[in-house]
């Protein structure tokens, strides 16, 4: 094999597969990338068994062929090299020879024979739109277990509808919950459901960095895998399995005492008295009484603080315990300005949402905490 | 506390006074004793010894089944009184307590002074007897306190230690056991003053750190082991465990769950008043030819709950019990704890909510009515009579027990 490609080309590439090339180094292979030199392009594969990516750049190939070389060993090198066009020209014995103006080097690289097979796409595609997915990712993410043993909360749920698409996470104290109008090819009204791994999520994220409006993905699943198609880009993942919990059911219906806030003025109140909440538990208390939110939190060790943020709020006087991370998280992710904080009791979930009119639902459900 | 099980038995059923008196179960049951009074200890009756031992050395003495709850009660007491003494009390068994006296002598006068206060106030609470050592070390506190048994006070002036320990035997110091007592006495060592004469470095070359440990001691410091926190300073568990030794080895299904279910209360009690939550559930299993195995299970996510200790002690029983064989002993032993959980659990239904609620009645109900004044319905079945041990392997614990 052999072919010339252009260095920015080769490093934009390189730097996309780098997440999902495996790093520990139980297997060796994995810490390859499967180059394949075909027609007028450069085919380059990572995969980590859970996730692969199949990307592509523009090459003139002298010679087709295929070879694997270590991923962050070539990126780390070519990375540095002027902006010019690299040769890259594989031998018999698996070794790999770059010439770059001036620089000549070699690299070991395997034998592509032991490198995974990726699956191929089904045919029955459907297209998404990729802008609306990602911003949906960054809704939920956050709220994805981190517990590895909860395997199915690992990842976030999708849904797609012929209306549109849902994602929910949940991590069993707090469950992120966003629905979008998109227009979406899904043939009958029952949707699509699939557990998406949250370090596919991750990724889809960084492949859709850029798209505008009318960019689209190219989406399909068989029985073990999900594909997302962004371009000359396909990012394939393994399914979770498992039933994801059952979230219309935590969905909070009875909580009829809602209090209106500024997103930034919330947001700043409790990253500034959050300093002096337990470092463990991040626990706030939270009062809500007319006219206002009370934050307060204490700690043993720092000290205590409060702050009163303006609020339009008409029901009883409550208190309620919240871990700060949990509230900020969201805060961060919501883009509106104005937001609301519906609560029922002082033990019952309590729900925070934009307000006012909004395209698109995001409905944010907390647990509070004992305080 | 002078024979505590025996003094406060005594207070019960003043018949038993002066008599060779055995807390601890029937002559001929399995198990150990766990107090003898002085008239049966001079028949070389001690705890920790078989009952059927204990019987064989003095057939005459009076078996007494022994009452847990009378002796937590009567500790529960004394405990209270102890902390009118000082702020910083730990107690090193049910029947043992270390005070630290600094900064007291303007509010309760001298030492003596105020080990004659203790004392009367001790017996005017209780109607029992308790000996008082007085010494700048807990070790030499503790020595000096069993040489002023019975209903002695006894004060080891500062600069003295190493003078009134030289003439005792090397096994009064605690720690040393059977097997550390007849490797001293191998090379010669048979009072503590002995131990004292020789030179930090042959004894740590010969018995490593416990060496160094053991030079410390015999010069009346508090080095090593047991003794090198604070006075009153809690220190945290890193496991907690129960276990039961059947009456009779059995392959009865149901008894046998219901003894781990039971045994899973107990521990999940003592989880819960430390406020932890526990991740890893241990079973051991003894057949009755004394095959044991231990096995592990780790749980998806923390737990303080009876029921979650008592599914998993269970499912680990049906997994690995070859239920051919008869069992004799089942235990439950749990570990990796973390700090209690104070965010409430949005995807249970409210379950860990309601169970919390109910345990915290429960665990009420058995602080003022005693261990069995409530459980789990799959556990009744799985009751034995609890044993307590007075002053068990003649060592002082370092965890201070939470009086009930």
């Amino acid at each position: 094999m052999e072919f010339s490609v252009n260095k920015a080309d080769l490093v934009r590439e390189l730097s996309l597969s780098q997440g999902v090339v495996e790093k520990k180094t139980t297997i060796p292979i994995l810490s390859n990338l499967l180059l394949e030199a075909r027609g007028d392009r450069l085919y380059i594969t990572a995969t980590d068994l859970e996730l692969g990516l199949r990307t592509s750049c523009p090459a003139k190939v002298r010679k087709e062929g295929s070879g694997t070389i270590p991923a962050k060993k070539l990126l780390d090198y070519v990375r540095l090299l002027p902006d010019a066009e690299i040769t890259v020209k594989f031998a018999e014995n698996n070794w790999a020879s770059l010439t770059c103006g001036r620089s000549r080097t070699r690299i070991a690289g395997m034998s592509r024979e032991s490198f995974p097979e990726l699956p191929a796409m089904p045919e029955d595609a459907q297209t998404l739109p990729a802008k609306t997915l990602a911003a949906m990712i960054s809704r939920t993410m956050f709220a994805i277990s981190m517990e590895e043993s909860r395997f199915t909360l690992n990842g976030a749920l999708l849904l797609i509808g012929d209306r549109g698409l849902t994602m929910v996470a949940t991590d069993g104290h707090r469950l992120a919950y966003t629905q979008q109008d998109a227009e979406t090819t899904a043939p009958s009204n029952v949707a699509y459901r699939a557990l998406v791994p949250r370090k596919a999520m991750g990724e889809i994220t960084k492949l859709s960095d850029g798209s505008t409006d009318e960019s689209v993905v190219k989406f399909a699943g068989d029985d073990n895998h999900l594909f997302f198609e962004f371009g000359p880009r396909m990012l394939i993942t393994r399914k979770l399995t498992g039933n994801f919990p059952d979230y219309e059911r935590v969905l909070p219906q009875e909580n009829t005492n809602i209090a209106t806030l500024s997103k930034d003025e919330v947001k700043s109140a409790i990253e500034r008295v959050a300093q002096f909440a337990d470092e463990r538990s991040r626990a706030i208390r939270v009062q809500f009484a007319t006219g206002e939110v009370k934050i307060f939190s204490s700690s043993l060790e720092t000290g205590e603080s409060e702050e009163s943020v303006p609020s339009q709020y008409e029901g009883p006087e409550l208190e309620i315990g919240f871990n700060a991370q949990y509230l900020l998280d969201f805060l961060r992710a919501v883009p509106q300005d104005q937001i609301q904080f519906a609560l029922k009791d002082q033990k019952s979930a309590g729900e925070l949402q934009p307000a006012g009119e909004v395209t698109g639902q995001y409905r944010y459900v907390v647990m509070p905490m004992r305080i | 506390m002078d024979a505590f099980f025996v003094s406060v038995e005594e207070l019960f059923d003043p018949s038993l006074k002066g008599k060779p008196v055995v807390v601890g179960g029937k002559h001929d049951e399995r198990g150990v004793v766990s107090a003898a009074s002085y008239a049966a200890r001079k028949f070389g009756v001690h705890s920790a010894m078989p009952l059927r031992t204990a019987y064989q050395k003095c057939p005459q003495a009076i078996f007494v089944p022994g009452h847990p709850e009378r002796y937590k009660e009567y500790s529960g007491r004394v405990y209270e009184i102890l902390q009118r003494f000082s702020p910083r009390v730990e107690m090193a068994s049910i029947d043992e307590a270390y005070l630290d006296m600094t900064g007291t002598e303007r509010l309760l006068g001298s030492p003596l002074q105020a080990a004659h206060k203790l004392h009367q106030e001790v017996k005017a609470a209780t109607n029992l007897n308790c000996s008082i050592g007085i010494a700048s070390s807990r070790l030499v506190a503790k020595i000096s306190s069993d040489q002023a048994k019975p209903n002695g006070v006894l004060y080891i002036l500062p600069g003295l230690e190493a003078s009134f320990l030289a003439p005792l035997a090397v096994a009064k110091i605690p720690g040393v056991g059977k097997v550390m007592n007849q490797k001293l006495q191998e090379i010669g060592i048979r009072r503590i003053g002995d131990l004292a004469a020789m030179e930090e470095r042959d004894l740590e070359r010969r018995f490593g750190k416990w060496g160094l440990a053991l030079a410390g001691k015999a010069h009346g410091e508090d080095a090593g082991g047991w003794f090198d926190s604070e006075i009153g300073e809690r220190s945290d568990p890193k496991s907690i465990s129960h276990e039961h030794t059947f009456g009779e080895d059995t392959r009865d299904p149901v008894r046998l769950e219901a003894t781990l279910t039971h045994l899973s209360e107990k521990v999940a009690r003592r989880l819960r008043e430390h406020g932890f939550r526990t991740r890893t559930v241990q079973l051991k299993l003894r057949y009755s030819d004394f095959t044991t195995i231990t096995r592990a299970q780790t749980l998806p996510e923390p737990t303080q709950l009876d029921i979650d200790l008592a599914e998993a002690s269970r499912k680990l029983f049906h997994d690995h019990w070859n239920s051919r064989q008869t069992v004799r002993l089942l235990g439950v032993h749990i570990s990796g704890f973390t700090a209690d959980e104070t965010q409430g659990n949005l995807l249970d239904g409210g379950r860990s909510e309601r169970w919390r609620n109910a345990l915290e009645a429960a665990d009420k109900l058995r602080d003022k009515f005693g261990e069995s004044a409530v459980g789990l319905g799959s556990g009744m079945r799985g009751h034995y009579r609890e044993r307590v041990q007075e002053n068990p392997a003649a060592l002082p614990g370092k965890a201070p027990q939470k009086p009930a």
